[in-house]
């Protein structure tokens, strides 16, 4: 990923990130307003809803209260209490309810035995529980209809006129009751009573055992115009409140869509033994607080996209001020790496950037005197070491022939015969060093006349065998040195001049049969290593300290008592025309590894 | 002797006033309420107004002549001859004879009649059965072999009934049947020239207007006599006349007998006549009174909810539909049976409306008529659709038959119950029939020349 293209997305990033954040934290504050705005409708819901649920309450208890102080409910006491005869007053239970607007009353006797049912006539003679353990407070019970259905009531029970004759009288808690509830706008109310089929087992489970929770039933959720829309998915919510009896919040989709759903409040209504009787739900819309968190979600995008935008322009601008020059600069690097010294990087402005670029300008400026000074240094050194090693080399041949001119001059002065004789060692002599300085003159134009290499594709094994073919014999012959032979089998074509490639191997071979006098193994070995090709030679001699394996490609060094030191430096010098290089290895022990690594050809 | 002459003369004033007093009077319009439909079903008022049967029971529940002078049978009772009384006329004037017996009588019960055949001979009517027929002149007297003129003369179909009754059907407005007197009708002409009916009328209404002086006579149901002679009506009530009794469907799950066992163990009839009939009539578990047959009390009537959720055991039946007359008492009474099947574990539904599907459980009223065991015993189970021929005539046998029968569980007798009229203060001679219901032709009114 190119610089550019970082810092765009770091630019993009950046904006992107700040305008989440701030986006997010917008959203959230949002909810947390609009969810404390219905907590707090919700709550006065609930408080209005007590007030009404404390009203009706009180309704109840004064017509109950009314009821029981009536003349007529006294006389009917009054014959209960005297006679065992309730079988006159069966219907005047509904008579009383009619006369007193209850849905629910009941006339129970001394013995807690309903005398007359408003509600549910046939229940005469069964046990009436409430009547004996209800307070003089108004409370809540489902009670069971004939028609195996169940309803929620608020109950009232009263004495009638000191008697043990008791009243229990109530209201349906239906959608009557919601709908005299003040409904803020958006708010959906719902009461929700568990329907509970009437009980086949006994009569004291006529009454619905009011612990015991039923499965859901949706249409028992009713509103204030019936049945509360999308009562089913008010089930987690009211099934969670009627287990744990304490308040329950959530939210509720009846359609799915985002903006339909809607906070819900299930608020458990329990009786005197806390036993949850209904729940009240109350939802209130969330449209509002969706729609403004699509509103802003919508300017977070487009402002996230804007920012984006500019990013991209800021990094278009900042391609051209900061990213460009590096490039360059990058650019300049690499070539510079790549040898060419003459590269050069326009300095623009005066920031960083164009200090960076005066100062590689500088560095390159520096380097390349440096290489020219060195080259130049170099070539003095050159010469001088040739110079050093001709007077040298010359010098040895020289002396000899000094020695014998004069031993010619003095031996003319001996008789006849022995000028003769010395005339003939001497001459001898003159010959053999004359032909001595004219080797050593060769090798020197030799070297002076290093050919240029002509590149034909060859195979590494066929230099190695031809290299193997002729010394072979006359390692083994003369010097007792095995020579083995380990080439791949694949082949490792090479570009190379194979006279030159020849001419490195052949005086590594016999560079290394000088390094064992007293016989050894030479090992030559090519394989192929990735793209290139390595030529090893290797023996077993003595081997050469560190020092020695430096110095080794320094033309004109040897460690022999004669040569001229040139042929590593002819190797070297035929390696590195072939864009190879050369490398000797001498471990302690002894031999040493001359390592020539070439590229292979492409095939 | 003025004083001999002022004392008798007071003598023969009083006498000849008492004497004017008991005599009946003609004239009148008499007028009746009752709270269903007076021409529905064997029982209705204006039904035996307006038609006869070949016998009737008199007061006293026997069986007496009335189209029909005189029956004997052969064959071991598998044959029964009628001859008809003579000079009989249908309100219309056509003759009652055999031929339109034997056709009210065929169009009167198709399909469940005592006889197998009825055929015209003469002058007499002729009863066939396969099986012997013991109690066919008691059968022949209840209301559902009353005889109606099914052809007129020219061949037509009666719009309105036509019988020879003492009372002729004359209109329907408004829910009021009017019924004129027959001037010739073959019992001697009634007091009353016409009676009024007025039907669906509830029974609070009717006492208001009996009060007010709008209606003659209104029902008093049973559950309501104590509240009747509270408020000082002049009540008639007759002996048990109806039997009120749970049917049991022997079909579907209630196919197995012992949980219709466990249904009859489970009732609880003292709440029923307790508190729902405010104690009037009796308790029974056997089709036939006390009164009627003497062993009536041979068959347990307490409930036994123990035993009834024993025979239950484990079995889980479907719930059950139980009808029962939209009649309030009715509905609930129906619905304290359920509470009481429902503590033994059985889960009923009470309805009013009949529905294509016979219901498991019907809580019904039958009549008991007549003061012949057997004879009341059949009718009563014709009633309730069961075709029990009732051979044996000796307390013994009708005690064995009632007891086979009560041990199918299919009708469980609850409650024997009187029927009742409140009379008001103008009407005189009101007898009940052996079914409960007014004999208005021997009735008359105060007041009228």
């Amino acid at each position: 990923m190119s610089l550019r293209q970082k810092l765009l997305l770091l630019f993009s990033l950046t904006v992107a990130a700040a305008v989440a954040a701030v986006a997010w934290t917008v959203l959230v504050r949002i909810r947390h307003v609009f969810e404390m705005r219905d907590q707090e409708e919700t709550a006065l819901f609930v408080s209005q809803f007590q007030r009404e649920f404390q009203h009706r309450s009180q309704e109840v208890a004064a017509a109950v209260n009314r009821l029981a102080a009536s003349e007529r409910a006294r006389a009917m006491a009054f014959e209960l209490a005297q006679s065992d005869d309730a079988a006159a007053y069966l219907t005047e239970a509904q008579s009383m309810a009619q006369d007193a607007q209850l849905d629910f009353l009941e006339i129970v006797g001394p013995d807690g035995k309903i005398v007359s049912s408003a509600q549910w006539p046939a229940r005469f003679g069964y046990p009436e529980p409430a009547a004996q353990n209800a307070s003089a407070t108004p409370f809540l019970k489902r009670e069971d209809l004939p028609d195996g259905s169940t309803a929620l009531g608020l109950f009232a029970v009263h004495a009638v006129g000191g008697t043990t004759v008791r009243l229990i009288g109530g209201e349906r808690l239906d959608q009557g009751f919601l709908a005299d509830l003040p409904v803020a706008p958006g708010m959906q109310i719902g009461l929700y009573s568990d329907a509970g089929a009437a009980a086949s087992s006994g009569p004291a489970a006529i009454v619905s055992n009011p612990s015991t929770t039923t499965t859901f039933d949706a249409s028992r959720l009713l509103g204030a115009n019936g049945s509360l829309p999308g009562a089913t998915f008010y089930q987690s919510l009211i099934d969670a409140a009627r287990t744990s009896g304490q308040q329950v919040n959530g939210i509720v989709n009846p359609t799915g869509r985002r903006e339909d759903s809607l906070n819900a409040t299930a608020i458990p209504l329990k009786n005197e033994q806390g036993n949850v009787m209904a729940v009240l739900v109350v939802a209130i819309a969330r449209s509002g607080m969706v729609q403004a968190q699509q509103h802003i979600r919508a300017i977070a995008y487009g402002v996230a996209a804007g920012g984006i935008l500019l990013a991209i322009l800021c990094s278009l601008w900042i391609a051209a001020r900061v990213s460009r020059p590096i490039e360059q600069l990058a650019l300049a690097a690499e070539q510079v790496a790549g040898g060419n010294w003459d590269v050069r990087v326009p300095p623009r402005g005066r920031d960083e950037v164009s200090v960076l670029a005066r100062s590689f300008n500088h560095m390159t400026e520096q380097l390349q005197s440096q290489r020219d000074r060195l080259v130049q240094s170099e070539r003095v050194a050159a010469w001088r070491e040739l110079a050093r090693r001709l007077a040298h080399e010359l010098k040895n041949p020289l002396f000899p022939l000094q020695l014998t001119v004069e031993n010619l001059v003095r031996a003319r002065e001996l008789p006849e015969a022995e000028f003769d004789e010395v005339f003939r060692e001497s001459t001898a002599t003159l010959a053999t060093e004359i032909a001595n300085l004219k080797t050593i003159i060769g090798r020197f134009s030799d070297f002076s006349k290093m050919p240029k290499p002509e590149l034909e594709r060859i195979d590494a094994k066929d230099v190695v065998e031809r290299v193997r073919a002729l010394y072979e014999t006359a390692a083994s012959r003369d010097a007792k040195i095995k020579l083995t032979v380990d080439v791949a089998g694949a082949p490792m074509p090479l570009d190379a001049d194979p006279e030159l490639l020849h001419r490195a191997l052949s005086n590594l071979v016999l560079n290394a049969m000088d390094a064992m006098p007293d016989g050894g193994v030479l090992t030559i070995s090519a394989h192929p290593k990735g793209d290139r090709v390595e030529l090893r030679v290797a023996d077993t001699g003595q081997g050469m300290t560190h020092e020695e394996c430096e110095r080794l490609f320094t033309p004109y060094y040897t460690t022999k008592q004669h040569g001229t030191g040139l042929g590593l430096a002819i190797v070297q010098s035929v390696v590195a025309d072939h864009a190879g290089s050369i490398a000797v290895e001498s471990p302690a022990g002894g031999g040493a590894t001359f390592i020539i690594t070439l590229p292979r050809a492409a095939a | 002797m003025l004083r001999r002459f002022a004392i008798s003369f007071s003598l023969v004033l009083v006498c000849v006033c008492a004497g004017a007093r008991t005599r009946p009077h003609y004239g009148g319009s008499l007028r009746v309420e009752v709270a269903g439909d007076p021409w529905v079903g064997p029982e209705g008022l204006a039904r035996r107004l307006v038609l006869d049967g070949l016998t009737a029971l008199d007061a006293n529940g026997f069986v007496s002549p009335a189209l029909a002078v005189e029956w004997q049978s052969d064959s071991g009772d598998h044959r029964w001859q009628f001859r008809l009384r003579q000079g009989v006329h249908f309100h219309d004037g056509s003759p009652m004879n055999a031929v339109a017996v034997v056709m009210a009588l065929n169009t009167a019960c198709s399909g469940n009649c005592p006889w197998t055949a009825v055929r015209a001979v003469g002058s007499a009517v002729i009863f066939t059965s396969d099986s012997p027929m013991p109690n066919l002149p008691g059968l022949l007297a209840g209301g559902m072999y009353l005889i109606a003129l099914t052809r007129t003369a020219d061949g037509q179909t009666p719009a309105n009934p036509i019988g020879t009754g003492p009372f002729q059907f004359t209109s329907s407005n408004n829910g009021q049947l009017t019924l004129t007197a027959n001037e010739s009708c073959w019992q001697g002409r009634p007091f009353v020239d016409e009676i009024l009916i007025t039907g669906n009328r509830p029974t609070r209404e009717q006492w208001l207007d009996l009060n007010v002086g709008r209606t003659d006579i209104a029902q008093v149901p049973p559950q309501e006599l104590r509240q009747a002679q509270q408020q000082h009506l002049a009540v008639v009530v007759s002996p048990p006349v109806e039997l009120l009794a749970l049917q049991v469907s022997d079909a579907g799950a209630l196919t197995n007998a012992v949980l219709r066992a466990a249904l009859a163990q489970a009732v609880d009839r003292g709440a029923l006549f307790n508190v729902i009939f405010q104690k009037q009539g009796e308790i029974t578990a056997s089709l036939l009174p006390q009164s009627l047959t003497g062993y009536a009390f041979l068959f347990p009537a307490d409930r036994d909810l123990n035993r009834a959720i024993e025979l239950r055991g484990g079995l889980t039946a479907p719930r059950f539909v139980m009808m029962a007359d939209f009649d309030g008492t009715m509905q609930l009474a129906a619905q304290r049976i359920a509470l009481n099947l429902r503590e033994a574990g059985f889960s009923v539904q009470v309805v009013s409306s009949p529905s294509s599907v016979r219901p498991d459980l019907a809580l019904l009223t039958l009549p008991i008529e007549g003061a012949d065991p057997a004879a009341a015993l059949e009718t009563l189970l014709r009633s309730a659709g069961e075709n029990v021929p009732v051979a044996g005539r000796n307390p013994t046998a009708l005690y064995r038959a009632e007891h086979d029968f009560l041990d199918l569980k299919t009708l469980v007798p609850l409650l024997d119950l009187p029927r009742a009229w409140a009379i008001g203060s103008r009407v005189r001679d009101v007898r009940l029939r052996a079914d409960g219901t007014p004999d208005l032709a021997g009735a008359s009114l105060e007041g009228t020349q």
